[in-house]
């Protein structure tokens, strides 16, 4: 019995050698990349020096949690927390679902030429860069001098503040969001798509079908596995924060929204050289993001979905 | 089985990194070296006279080593178009000639790029690699160092051996050479290069408007307000169709700059010292007496409508603006006090007269005295950068050599002017004009000033001479206009002083979240509507001082009673 599965295991490593061999390189990356690097985190319970190796530093008051004091007794710090769930809540909210949508109305696009240049035109957006995206927001947005406010003032309406109103602002930052990021995460969802079994939707078609039926019955619950592990990926995002998209499309008017942390950690932490700060406020995001991640898995397994692992 | 079920194992973990990965951020890049250690000072006292330090220190009477030193040097990479190799050409040549000629030293030029030079000394410095003379414009650097023990102290070099260096002594002044010489230990870490140009802000009308409605310049600010509601009312008169477009008074987010001297009006013009200095660690001075006063009207022009509505909206180096002052939209504005003269062919004054028309130009004025009628501006210290050695230099009284050699008169005006006929000229005043030239004559920096590192702005030694020189580098702007705005900017200024009280520690890391914070409170409250004004700037101005402002003050304040005692004025 040993002797058969350790020749077994043999015979199956001599066969599949080359998979494993083409693996090491990944593994080699994440390991020197994101494994060895993980050995600074202690930089957050250390007073940061630069002359020093991380292990020499000096630990830092209050055994060692001096810098998580700091930041959670620092009001801005509080402000950016909460702008950050905040933001991230409204763009899971809007922004998850718009992509399943446009993937299924894409998918029922019968003249298959026009498919194919929306589906190229959607995607597009996703390949501008932020402070290209924060240009555009204001040559159309600004209240006096955009476009699209002066179309409006022809109109015989008031300009609307898009971008100088806190409410507003959100708005437009969520709607730019889903504009950019929408048509490249229908990708995925097509892939699902396409792996439906074509026979369901004859079947269905025989049983009389009408085409909401089909959407409602067939493709959403062929697309379910998809949606779930998207989602439990970006609730493990909730606290993450991106950087370019926030600084690039906020100015001084609407700082109470649009401050997140990591705008907080790179004018507070980087900027004023304090590194034990910025490893702190990092550690505090990833490890609320790990807690997310592994409930959220936790939540659809229990509901008897796959999860990602 | 086992074996394929933990290859799985590692498979996943490895995604799970990936997953995790998405949501870290914002970790510092470690820096792996070892600390600078201090080096004792280098030279020998000469107790026999000066013959014998020189023979202590290797040099002959000439001040010439006898046996060939060999220095780094720090250049600013500038990564011009058709710019020459910063390390390498025409004037390099003739610095190393000169140096190696005058004291037998070999200088090598270390070439940092220009816009990120303070992140690049910083790890020349902690990888012990600094050049032997460094320059930083970040005093902060330094100080983080030279506590870690990389710098090299200047104070004992210098006080032994002050004579070999007349011409960076009569340059830059004992003023200069020990602005930031420790008040309670006596170390002295870097030489402040000096700022030969103090000109700070001005501000600027349109000169042909107040012809065109026969409006003298205002002096005051009940005049400077009356023409900006003249130009409101007289917009289609002076733009005609664009009427709509018309801005009497425009500014951008960074308001402490763009409404400076309206601001410093509204302080009280006695001041003291002590006050300026208590106040004075928001270079906007934000903290002074009375600023919000100053925002109160900016405020009340804004309801008015007479401020640029969109102004909160662009970011730094957007260059809308600009664009609507090109334009001819533009009546009136405060910035950098020759801002619609530079940049030659695409200036704000020559786009100006391709647009509107040969008369359209913007004048420097004088309108707003303070309290006591004086027209009071807070200009710099002549200090500029900060040129300093880290303590693995070897050649402390080479270097030296070298700084007092580029302090020399002639050495500074040839690398700021460069030959004559190539890329200056003199006109029959006497002043001298710089002609912009290619190849490998081509300065990298307006008046080679990444060479002359002791040196900000020219200086001809005839304060006429180089004014003059100043307005004939403005080609193609009448030099009435930049003499104006030269004399304006100046005017009853207040130049900075040095309150030399030792390292406030509250300050350390609060610049640029304070500096964030003073934006917000002044954009807010710039916008708001009158009623609101005083709710917004004081909750505003709250948060600014429990977010370590107050602390900032308060630690001043001890410092300053700590180092002067009841004195409230400087000597």
């Amino acid at each position: 019995m040993e002797i058969s599965v350790k020749s077994k295991s043999l015979l199956y490593m001599k066969r599949y050698w080359i998979l494993y061999a083409m693996l090491l390189l990944p593994l080699a990356f994440f390991i020197i990349f994101r494994y060895i690097p993980m050995g600074y985190i202690q930089i957050a319970f250390k007073n940061y020096s630069i002359v020093k190796s991380p292990w020499a530093m000096d630990w830092a008051g209050n055994y060692g949690f001096e810098y998580f004091i700091k930041a959670f007794s620092n009001r801005d710090f509080l402000y950016a927390l909460r702008n950050t769930i905040m933001l991230n809540f409204l763009d899971l909210l809007i922004g998850f679902p718009a992509p399943i949508m446009l993937a299924i109305i894409l998918n029922e696009l019968a003249f298959k030429r026009f498919k194919r240049f929306t589906q190229t035109v959607v995607y597009m957006p996703h390949f501008l860069s932020w402070v290209i995206i924060s240009g555009l927001a204001l040559q159309l947005l600004a209240p006096t001098t955009g476009l699209v406010n002066i179309m409006l003032n022809k109109m015989g309406f008031a300009s609307i503040p898009f971008l100088n109103e806190p409410s507003y602002w959100v708005v437009t930052y969520i709607v730019l969001g889903i504009w950019q990021s929408c048509g490249w995460n229908t990708i995925i969802y097509l892939a699902a798509i396409a792996g439906i079994n074509p026979e369901l939707y004859e079947a269905s078609a025989v049983d009389g079908a009408n085409r909401l039926r089909k959407i409602w019955h067939i493709t959403l619950p062929g697309l379910r596995p998809t949606i779930m592990i998207l989602l439990i990926l970006s609730l493990g995002h909730i606290l993450g924060s991106e950087f370019d998209r926030p600084y690039a499309l906020s100015n001084k008017l609407v700082t109470d929204v649009s401050n997140v942390i990591s705008i907080f950690v790179y004018n507070n932490g980087i900027r004023g050289l304090q590194f034990s700060l910025s490893t702190a406020v990092g550690l505090f995001q990833s490890v609320v993001c790990v807690i997310f991640l592994f409930t959220a898995n936790a939540l659809a397994k229990k509901s008897g979905e796959r999860g990602i692992w | 089985m086992g074996f394929r079920k933990g290859i799985s194992i590692l498979t996943i973990s490895a995604a799970f990194a990936l997953a995790l990965s998405g949501c870290t951020s914002d970790k510092p890049a470690p820096s792996a070296s070892t600390a600078p250690t201090a080096s004792s000072s280098p030279s020998d006292s000469g107790e026999g006279g000066t013959d014998a330090k020189l023979e202590a220190l290797g040099l002959d009477s000439n001040l010439k080593f006898k046996e060939t030193r060999k220095i780094t040097v720090e250049v600013y990479d500038r990564g011009n178009d058709g710019g020459t190799k910063p390390e390498d050409n025409f004037y390099t040549t003739y610095i190393k000639e000169g140096m190696l000629r005058d004291h037998n030293v070999e200088v090598t030029f270390v070439p940092v790029p220009r816009w990120t030079e303070t992140e690049v000394i910083n790890n020349y410095l902690a990888a012990n690699q600094a050049p032997d003379v460094s320059l930083t414009y970040s005093y902060p650097t330094i100080q983080t160092y030279a506590n870690m023990g990389g710098i090299l102290d200047l104070a004992p070099i210098l006080a032994e051996n002050k004579e070999l260096f007349p011409d960076m002594f009569e340059y830059l002044t004992e003023t200069n050479i020990y602005w930031d010489q420790d008040p309670a230990t006596g170390t002295l870490w870097a030489l402040e290069g000096r700022l030969n140009v103090l000109n700070r802000i001005n501000t600027f009308v349109r000169q042909d408007w107040l012809q065109k409605l026969n409006i003298e310049p205002p002096t005051n600010l009940q005049e400077f307000e009356s023409m900006l509601r003249a130009f409101k009312d007289n917009a289609s008169t002076l733009l005609g169709a664009d009427a709509d477009k018309m801005i009497p008074f425009s500014t951008s987010f960074d308001v402490g700059w763009r409404a400076d001297h309206l601001t410093t009006s509204f302080m009280p013009n006695d001041l003291t010292d002590k006050d300026i200095y208590v106040n004075g660690f928001d270079d906007r001075l934000f903290l002074m007496p009375n600023y919000k006063e100053g925002i109160r009207t900016l405020n009340k022009w804004y309801n008015e409508g007479l401020v640029w509505k969109d102004f909160p909206l662009y970011p730094a180096g957007d260059t809308t603006e600009d664009n609507l002052m090109k334009l001819g939209h533009v009546g009136a504005f405060m910035h950098n006090w020759d801002y619609p003269y530079r940049n030659g062919d695409d200036s704000i004054h020559a786009s100006l007269q391709r647009l509107v028309g040969p008369d359209a130009a913007y004048v420097a004025v004088e309108s707003f005295p303070n309290d006591a009628g004086v027209y009071k501006k807070f200009l710099s210290g002549p200090i500029d950068r900060k040129v300093f050695f880290p303590a693995t230099n070897k050649e402390p009284i080479a270097s030296l050599l070298y700084v007092n050699w580029i302090s020399k008169f002639e050495n500074r005006v040839f690398l700021q002017f460069g030959e004559e006929g190539v890329t200056h000229e003199k006109l029959p005043d006497g002043s001298l004009k710089t002609i912009a030239t290619t190849g490998e004559k081509i300065m990298n920096s307006p008046a080679n000033i990444d060479y002359t590192i002791t040196s900000n702005g020219i200086n001809l030694g005839d304060p006429d001479l180089t004014v003059k020189s100043i307005a004939n580098g403005y080609a193609g702007v009448d030099s009435k206009l930049i003499e104006i705005a030269h004399k304006i900017t100046t005017n009853d200024g207040r130049i900075g002083k040095n309150a030399n009280v030792g390292q406030i520690k509250a300050e350390d890391g609060q610049g640029q979240a304070l500096k964030e914070k003073r934006d917000t409170i002044l954009n807010k409250a710039v916008v708001a509507a009158v009623d609101k004004f005083d709710e917004i700037y004081d909750s505003g101005m709250k948060d600014y001082l429990n977010s370590g402002g107050q602390a900032i003050i308060d630690e001043r304040k001890a410092a300053w009673e700590k180092t002067y005692g009841t004195e409230t004025m400087l000597k």
